[in-house]
C-alpha cells in the first residue's frame, strides 16, 4: 500500500513537499468514537499534482485540514519540507482553497485578492500591481470594485482562488474548490487552474469526489476508502500536458483509466451508503 | 393617479382630521357629551393653536405676544440667549447629553462585546453578573445615579449610557460569538496573525451586528437623558415637560413632546443613512 502511494520514477529526483505518516484521526461523537483516518500514508513531491479521491466521509478533507494545521491528527505525523507541522501553526509556504465561498463579504473583490499581501505589510503599489494581474488573469477585470455578494458563483471561486494564489504559495491545499459550482463553469475553472498550475508548477494537494476532475487535472490519483478512510489504491495519471480539460475526456485512454478507477471507486460508495 | 400620490394623500387627509378632532372635538361636548370622548380635554392634551402659540413663544419666535421676533433680530437673540424657558437650549442640552451617552454607551458595549464574546473563559466568568445586572430595569437606577453624579450633564449622561451599553453589549457579543469559523480560519491560513484576525474578521463582521443595535440604541439614549431629567436637572427638554406639567401647562408639554419626535426622527435617519454606507457590501444596501 505503502508503495502504491510514492510518486512515479520520473518525478523521484524531485524533493518531497508533504510526508505523511501514519496518520489517523478519530472524533468523539455523541460518546461514541469515530475514526475518521486511519493510518494514512503518502508524499507529494515537488511540481506534483496529486489528488485524494473517495466517497464523502472517506476522511479525504480531514486528511487535507490536518495538513493545512486546522486540526490536530491523532497520530501518525505530517512533514512539509521535511519539518513536522504544528496544529494552529500556519506554514508560510502552504496556500489553501475552501469548497465554500470564504471570500470577506465586506471586501471588494481586489480587497479580497490582495488581503494576504496587506497582511504580510506590502506596500500599496505592489499591492495594486500584484492584485491587477492576478484579476486580468483570472477575467475578473471590471469587477475589482464589486462585492462578493453581487458576483457569480465561479466568479466568487476565480477571486477565491487568487487570493491564496496572489501571495504565491508553492504548496497549494485545496479541498472539493470547486465541488459547488454547476458543470459548465467548474470545467472552465479546470482550464483557469491547468493554465496556471501548467506555468507555476505549484505542488497541488486536491480533494474530490469528481473522478472526471481528478483525471483532468491531476498527475496521481490516491483513492480513499469509505469510513474509516484508508488508502484503498493509488493511480498514475499519464496524459500528456498541457492537458485541455474537454478534448482529453474523448481518448479512449481516458475512457479505460476511467472505467478502472470508477469500479474501484463505485465499491467504496457503496460501502458509504450502507453505513 | 400614481399610488404613492395617493398614499401621501391618504396620511396628508389622516393627518388633517386628527388635528381638526384635536383642536374642535371639545368644543362639541356640552351638545352632544355622549359622542367627544375625555380624551379630547384640553386640560390634558391641549390644543393645536395652543401648542402652536406655545412653541412660538419657547422657541422665541414671539417672545411677547402679538409680536414676532425673526430669527437674527434683537428680540430674539435677546430671547435666546436666556437659559429658562428657551426651546433651543433645551434641545441643544438634551442632544448634547443624549450624544455623550449614545457614543460612549456604544463604544463601550462594542469593546465588552468583543472582549467577551471572543474570549470564552471571560464570557463564563462573567455570565451571572451580566444577567443579574441586565435584569435590573435600567430606569431604576436613575435616581441613584442623579445622587452620585448631580443634577448636571454628567448624570443624564451616565443614565443614558447604563441603558445604552447593554443593548449594545448584547448584540456585540453576539455577533462576536456568531462570526463564520471559516473566516477566521481562511484569514489564518492566508497568514494572519491573531491581531490582524480581530482587526480585519472578528471586527468587520460584527459591525453587521452592531449597527442592527444602533437604530433602537439612539432611541435609548434620549430615553435614559429624558428620564434624567425628569428626576432632576436644570435644563433640557425633560425639564420643561416637568416644568409644564407643574404648571398644568399642557400645550408646554406638547410642544415638547414633539421636538423629541422630530429630533427622535432625525437621530433614526442619520444613523440609518450612516448604516446603509458603512455595510454597502450587504445585498440589501446595495443599489442605494
Amino acid at each position: 500500500m505503502l508503495a502504491l502511494a510514492e510518486p512515479p520514477a520520473q518525478a523521484a529526483l524531485a524533493p518531497v513537499r508533504v510526508d505523511v505518516r501514519g496518520l489517523s484521526k478519530s472524533f468523539a461523537l455523541h460518546g461514541r468514537r469515530i475514526d475518521a483516518v486511519e493510518d494514512v500514508s503518502f508524499t507529494v513531491r515537488q511540481g506534483e499534482f496529486v489528488s485524494l479521491l473517495g466517497p464523502s466521509g472517506s476522511g479525504k478533507s480531514t486528511v487535507l485540514n490536518m495538513i493545512a494545521t486546522l486540526l490536530a491528527p491523532t497520530g501518525g505525523s505530517i512533514l512539509i519540507d521535511g519539518k513536522a507541522v504544528v496544529p494552529g501553526r500556519t506554514t508560510p509556504q502552504v496556500g489553501y482553497v475552501y469548497q465554500k465561498d470564504t471570500l470577506f463579504p465586506w471586501r471588494t473583490v481586489a480587497d479580497n485578492i490582495g488581503y494576504g499581501l496587506e497582511l504580510a505589510g506590502l506596500s500599496k503599489a505592489e499591492r495594486h500591481e500584484r492584485v491587477a494581474r492576478a484579476v486580468a488573469r483570472v477575467g475578473l477585470t471590471g469587477f475589482e470594485a464589486a462585492y462578493p455578494a453581487s458576483l457569480s458563483g465561479g466568479m466568487r471561486q476565480r477571486a477565491s482562488l487568487m487570493r491564496t494564489l496572489v501571495r504565491e504559495p508553492e504548496i497549494l491545499l485545496m479541498d472539493e474548490p470547486f465541488g459547488a459550482l454547476d458543470t459548465h463553469t467548474k470545467l472552465d475553472m479546470h482550464d483557469v487552474l491547468l493554465k496556471i498550475w501548467e506555468r507555476e508548477k505549484q505542488t497541488v494537494l486536491f480533494v474530490t469526489h469528481d473522478l472526471g476532475e481528478a483525471l483532468t487535472l491531476s498527475d496521481r490519483i490516491i483513492l480513499f476508502s469509505a469510513r474509516p478512510g484508508r488508502i484503498k489504491d493509488c493511480f498514475e495519471v499519464p496524459f500528456p500536458r498541457p492537458r485541455d480539460g474537454v478534448a482529453m475526456r474523448e481518448t479512449p485512454e481516458y475512457a479505460a483509466l476511467f472505467s478502472r478507477i470508477w469500479h474501484a471507486l463505485g465499491e467504496e460508495f457503496k460501502k458509504a451508503r450502507k453505513s | 393617479m400614481s399610488r404613492p400620490l395617493s398614499t401621501l394623500a391618504w396620511q396628508v387627509a389622516i393627518v388633517a382630521v386628527l388635528l381638526a378632532l384635536w383642536q374642535w372635538a371639545w368644543s362639541l361636548k356640552p351638545y352632544a357629551p355622549w359622542a367627544v370622548p375625555d380624551l379630547f380635554d384640553p386640560y390634558f392634551v391641549s390644543r393645536p393653536s395652543e401648542i402652536f402659540e406655545q412653541f412660538l413663544r419657547l422657541s422665541c419666535l414671539q417672545p411677547k405676544p402679538g409680536e414676532l421676533a425673526m430669527p437674527g433680530g434683537t428680540a430674539f437673540s435677546a430671547c435666546t440667549a436666556r437659559y429658562e424657558n428657551n426651546l433651543w437650549f433645551a434641545t441643544f442640552v438634551t442632544l448634547r447629553n443624549t450624544f455623550f451617552g449614545f457614543l460612549t454607551g456604544v463604544t463601550s458595549g462594542v469593546v465588552l462585546g468583543l472582549l467577551l464574546g471572543r474570549s470564552p473563559r471571560l464570557a463564563e466568568i462573567a455570565s451571572p453578573f451580566v444577567t443579574a445586572v441586565n435584569s435590573i430595569p435600567r430606569i431604576a437606577l436613575a435616581p441613584i445615579i442623579i445622587l452620585a453624579f448631580g443634577i448636571g450633564d454628567a448624570s443624564k449622561i451616565a443614565t443614558s449610557w447604563i441603558v445604552v451599553v447593554f443593548l449594545v453589549f448584547f448584540n456585540t457579543f453576539e455577533g462576536a460569538r456568531s462570526v463564520d469559523p471559516d473566516y477566521v480560519n481562511a484569514s489564518r491560513l492566508l497568514g494572519a496573525s491573531e491581531w490582524q484576525i480581530t482587526r480585519t474578521v472578528i471586527i468587520p463582521s460584527t459591525m453587521a451586528w452592531v449597527f442592527a443595535s444602533l437604530t433602537p440604541a439612539v432611541s435609548f439614549a434620549l430615553i435614559g437623558v429624558i428620564v434624567g431629567e425628569f428626576i432632576g436637572a436644570e435644563f433640557g427638554i425633560g425639564r420643561l415637560i416637568i416644568e409644564s406639567e407643574a404648571r398644568g401647562e399642557a400645550a408646554g408639554m406638547m410642544v415638547a413632546v414633539f421636538v423629541l419626535m422630530i429630533v427622535g426622527i432625525a437621530l433614526s435617519a442619520g444613523i440609518q443613512r450612516m448604516q446603509s454606507y458603512l455595510l454597502r457590501w450587504q445585498p440589501r444596501h446595495q443599489g442605494r
